[in-house]
């Protein structure tokens, strides 16, 4: 609510590294520790009042207040339910998840996944909480959450009905970490009802910060068998899964030993000598501990005789420990999906993985400004945020023949399942990839203009443009620069996004934007210079005291503008003439004299020059592409996020800006450009302001 | 003198529904068709809503709030640049509206109607914000008319500004040090957006 400058704070903090895992953000400022010491210190059992034991926190439709689901629900801490709870018993396994009441089996199979992994296991569940020791009812847990880590503190007042818990529980039912941690899920999402839909890959995402692909097996990427070999070398979370077509098929079993509807684990994959041919296998694990494919390459299968003696040795297991080998073709016959989950560098430690480099940005699209839609809309499209990759090294790939750089693109819209308590969903999305030609080469502050998009073919794009939170893709290219737009499909759609990019090799992933700067030039006038005509005006029109006020400047330029059919303007407004007489009183009056009138007169004369100039459908104002080009022309450079205000602060309500805005916003600019220059310190390129100076300035 | 301290983050939109007294859900319903499906208030939707309740006021003198005015109300009030402004910061600025009404109609010594120069320092000061004279008269300057009387629209205007401008200073000093570093793009973004 402190308007901009909260927005500039987040972005200073973030570059200070609060938000990275090790500096997680304080959801709502509430901090874990300082909160449990106070509850032990007056013995009491923490309450959370920002996410309260109340029907609103269960949700707004099938769970809303008065909806039949949560008649009889009572809010019960694990103590009331159980004899002796614990927080995680030994190591947490995919027993401690059951699936209650909602529908958010694709966040439960995403915890199950994460069990698997204990190093990013106890990023998300701190290991330092339990119902013993220091135990004063209060839980937190670390989700990932566009592009920061946020602690999310709970209390352990659960749902439950008949004495039961009604969303997640364990197997045992006295294990607790994963119900407390769909707890804190669903408060950061509003309410539990917030969660039901989504998809795994969402949950994994914000267990580890790390981007996700899914690959549907029936029409598979050719280079499929590479991804995975890469993804297992880098640490990657890799589940696969049989789709179902009916609910009674769920974890059938066919008679091949495969689970359908089950959530199963890639832990491997290699290429054997088989009679002569190379084969590619795959290695799955059910997480079941048991139940293993019984085709070819399983445990006991003959052709592990006619491998090498080494291979064998190396490969084979023949234990019932759910783990299993199968061909590669017959893994993309059987199974219908895969689901790959890259982690960021900062998620591995050790030797053994290789890691991903990675960079981000966020961004936002704005009607009129930068929201300008897909590649369908020519006109606009060129006004979406911009982004270059340089890829410089090819990948390490010895046995292949075709040189590339291989990155992922993930493009995400934020903040999008908080707001669909207010009816709104996700937007449809996507970007294109374009390859900067050498005349561009190094180039990062020229946002690209229509032109550019109208004569050069996109090099890549994502495979769809699709209403998700996350569109992501792997791709391919040869060294280079390229260009990154994404987009939603229409113009005009409102958004805030955060793209990443993740690539083998270090690349260079910048923004690119107009800088900021202001080239207007000075009218440089002698009394000499203005005409007897203009000095007789100027008398008949300052009176007495021989200088205008703002308020006798607003009657002379609204008697003046009126008159005139070929703009439009709602008449200049007090303000407007309080900042024109602001930037050209030399003196101090408050007033304007002679010199400093004819000034005014004849920039206001160059602005309605270039106003009449860039209005190119004469239709008395400017619209938002017209304005864009207005500003340049007057002599100002700004990047998207100054473009953004200036419709914002000064357009009507159909994304024009007529006159008296237009000048308005003109002077303002050059006004503060020249209060900066003034204050700047030697070339710095920074102001330091105290609070009242701060005031003086703000407030003029 | 320190300014306010910024407001705490934003609660999610149940806590607020569920804390609400009949008066605030009164509020919210209001709000709601006024804001239209998109629940954000624009300038123009904020300028009829000021001058629908407002005006029905004696005892203030106003020639009704300005669309220039709501802009910059907005402008201030508004962290994403989409123009408009959610629930949320609408009921935060009514609330402190509510409060310098009442503070207007007390320090309107002479029942003019209006705030004269010699009265502006006391009502500021009422109001939470005790400036210095330089300050006093630059806002004289561009708030009030060519006589020095300032009229309910811009005395709210200038004062919700105000308010969210020390705001900002304190958001971006974070460590209190009392100064604040700024770049062209920062300044720019503050102080355009006003």
């Amino acid at each position: 609510m402190s308007g901009i400058a909260s927005k500039l704070q987040h972005d200073r903090e973030k570059s200070h590294g609060i938000g990275s895992n090790s500096h997680a953000v304080k959801y709502l400022n509430q901090d874990f520790e300082s909160l449990r010491r106070s509850c032990l210190e007056r013995g009491q059992l923490f309450q959370d009042d920002s996410f309260e034991a109340l029907p609103s926190s269960l949700g707004y439709k099938d769970l809303g207040p008065n909806s039949s689901k949560v008649r009889g629900i009572t809010w019960k801490r694990p103590k009331e339910l159980c004899s002796n709870p614990q927080f995680i018993v030994e190591n947490a396994t995919r027993t401690d998840i059951c699936q209650g009441a909602l529908g958010d089996c694709w966040l439960l199979a995403a915890i199950a996944s994460l069990t698997l992994n204990k190093e990013v296991l106890s990023r998300v569940v701190p290991h330092d909480q339990s119902f013993e020791e220091k135990y004063a009812g209060i839980f937190h847990f670390e989700f990932w959450q566009f592009g920061e880590w946020v602690d999310v503190v709970v209390d352990d007042r659960l749902p439950t009905k008949d004495g039961e818990l009604l969303f997640v529980h364990s197997a045992e039912g006295s294990e607790f970490w994963s119900a407390l941690l769909e707890k804190a899920y669903a408060k950061i999402n509003g309410c539990y009802e917030a969660l039901s839909g989504g998809s795994t890959t969402e949950g994994f995402e914000d267990f580890t910060g790390g981007i996700a692909e899914r690959h549907e097996l029936k029409n598979a990427d050719p280079r499929l068998f590479k991804i995975i070999k890469k993804a297992l070398e880098r640490g990657s979370l890799l589940g696969c899964s049989i789709d179902i077509t009916s609910a009674s098929d769920s974890e059938a079993v066919t008679y091949r030993k495969l689970v359908k509807g089950h959530a199963y684990s890639v832990t491997g994959a290699e290429q054997v000598d088989y009679r002569g041919d190379q084969v590619q296998l795959i290695r799955i694990r059910n997480p079941w501990g048991q139940v293993e494919w019984n085709g070819a390459w399983s445990d006991r299968s003959s052709e592990w005789r006619y491998v090498s003696d080494g291979d064998r040795k190396r490969l084979t297991n023949r234990c019932e420990d759910g783990e299993f080998w199968m061909s590669f073709s017959d893994f993309l016959r059987q199974y219908s999906r895969l689901e790959i989950c890259n982690l960021t560098p900062d998620a591995l430690t050790g030797d053994e993985f290789k890691k991903w480099a990675e960079s981000e940005f966020e961004e936002t699209w704005r009607r009129g400004v930068s929201a300008g839609g897909c590649r369908n809309f020519p006109d606009s499209f060129w006004m979406n945020p911009q982004f270059v990759i340089k890829l410089e090294e090819v990948d390490d790939d010895p046995e292949d023949g075709e040189e590339g750089c291989t990155f992922i693109v993930g493009l995400m819209q934020k903040n999008r399942r908080r707001m669909r308590k207010m009816g709104q969903d996700m937007e449809t999305i996507g970007f294109a990839i374009y390859e900067l030609p050498d005349e561009y080469s190094g180039q990062r502050q020229v946002h690209l203009k229509r032109n550019f998009f109208v004569r050069n073919c996109s090099a890549a794009r994502s495979e769809t443009f699709i209403n998700l939170r996350e569109v992501s893709n792997h791709f391919c290219l040869p060294p280079g620069e390229y260009l990154i737009v994404p987009s939603t499909f229409e113009p005009n759609k409102n958004g805030d996004f955060y793209v990443r990019v993740f690539s083998e090799k270090q690349t260079a992933f910048q923004e690119i934007d107009d800088p900021v700067a202001c080239h207007v030039e000075k009218i440089d006038i002698d009394e000499d210079d203005i005409s007897d005509r203009f000095k007789r005006l100027f008398g008949q029109l300052a009176g007495h005291d021989v200088e205008i006020s703002a308020f006798e400047l607003q009657k002379i330029l609204n008697r003046v503008v009126v008159k005139r059919e070929d703009i439009k303007t709602s008449g200049f407004s007090l303000t407007t003439c309080h900042h024109m007489v602001n930037l050209l009183d030399k003196d101090g009056s408050g007033k304007l004299g002679l010199v400093e009138f004819k000034i005014l007169w004849t920039k206001i004369e160059k602005f309605l020059d270039v106003y009449k100039e860039k209005d190119a459908n004469q239709s008395g104002c400017m619209n938002s592409s017209e304005m864009r080009m207005a500003v340049e022309e007057i002599g100002f450079s700004l990047n998207t996020a100054l473009h953004q205000i200036i419709l914002a602060r000064y357009s009507e309500e159909d994304l024009t800006i007529d006159f008296d805005s237009f000048v308005c916003s003109m002077i303002r600019l050059e006004s503060l450009f020249n209060i900066f220059n003034t204050l700047e310190k030697n070339g710095s390129g920074e102001i330091e302001l105290g609070f009242m100076e701060w005031l003086n300035l703000a407030m003029l | 003198f320190q300014s306010s301290d910024p407001p705490p983050p934003r609660r999610p939109l149940n806590f607020a529904e569920s804390h609400e007294n009949d008066e605030e859900k009164q509020f919210r319903r209001v709000f709601q068709q006024l804001a239209g499906e998109d629940m954000e208030v624009s300038p123009v939707e904020l300028m009829n809503i000021l001058n629908k309740v407002l005006g029905k006021h004696g005892g203030l003198k106003t020639d009704g709030f300005s669309i220039e005015s709501c802009r910059s109300m907005v402008a201030v009030m508004d962290s994403d640049r989409t123009g408009k402004l959610g629930f949320h910061e609408f009921k935060y600025m009514w609330n402190n509206i509510k409060k310098w009404q009442a503070v207007y109609l007390k320090y309107d010594a002479d029942s003019s109607g209006t705030i004269s120069a010699d009265e502006l320092p006391k009502a500021f000061n009422a109001a939470g914000f005790p400036l210095n004279d330089q300050l006093y008269k630059l806002i004289i300057r561009r708030y009030s008319d060519e006589h020095g009387s300032m009229d309910f629209d811009n005395f709210i205007g200038c004062l919700v500004r105000l308010d969210a401008m020390c705001r900002a200073f304190k958001t971006l000093d974070k460590e209190n040090k009392g100064t604040i570093d700024l770049d062209i793009k920062e300044w720019l973004q503050l102080t355009m957006y006003s």
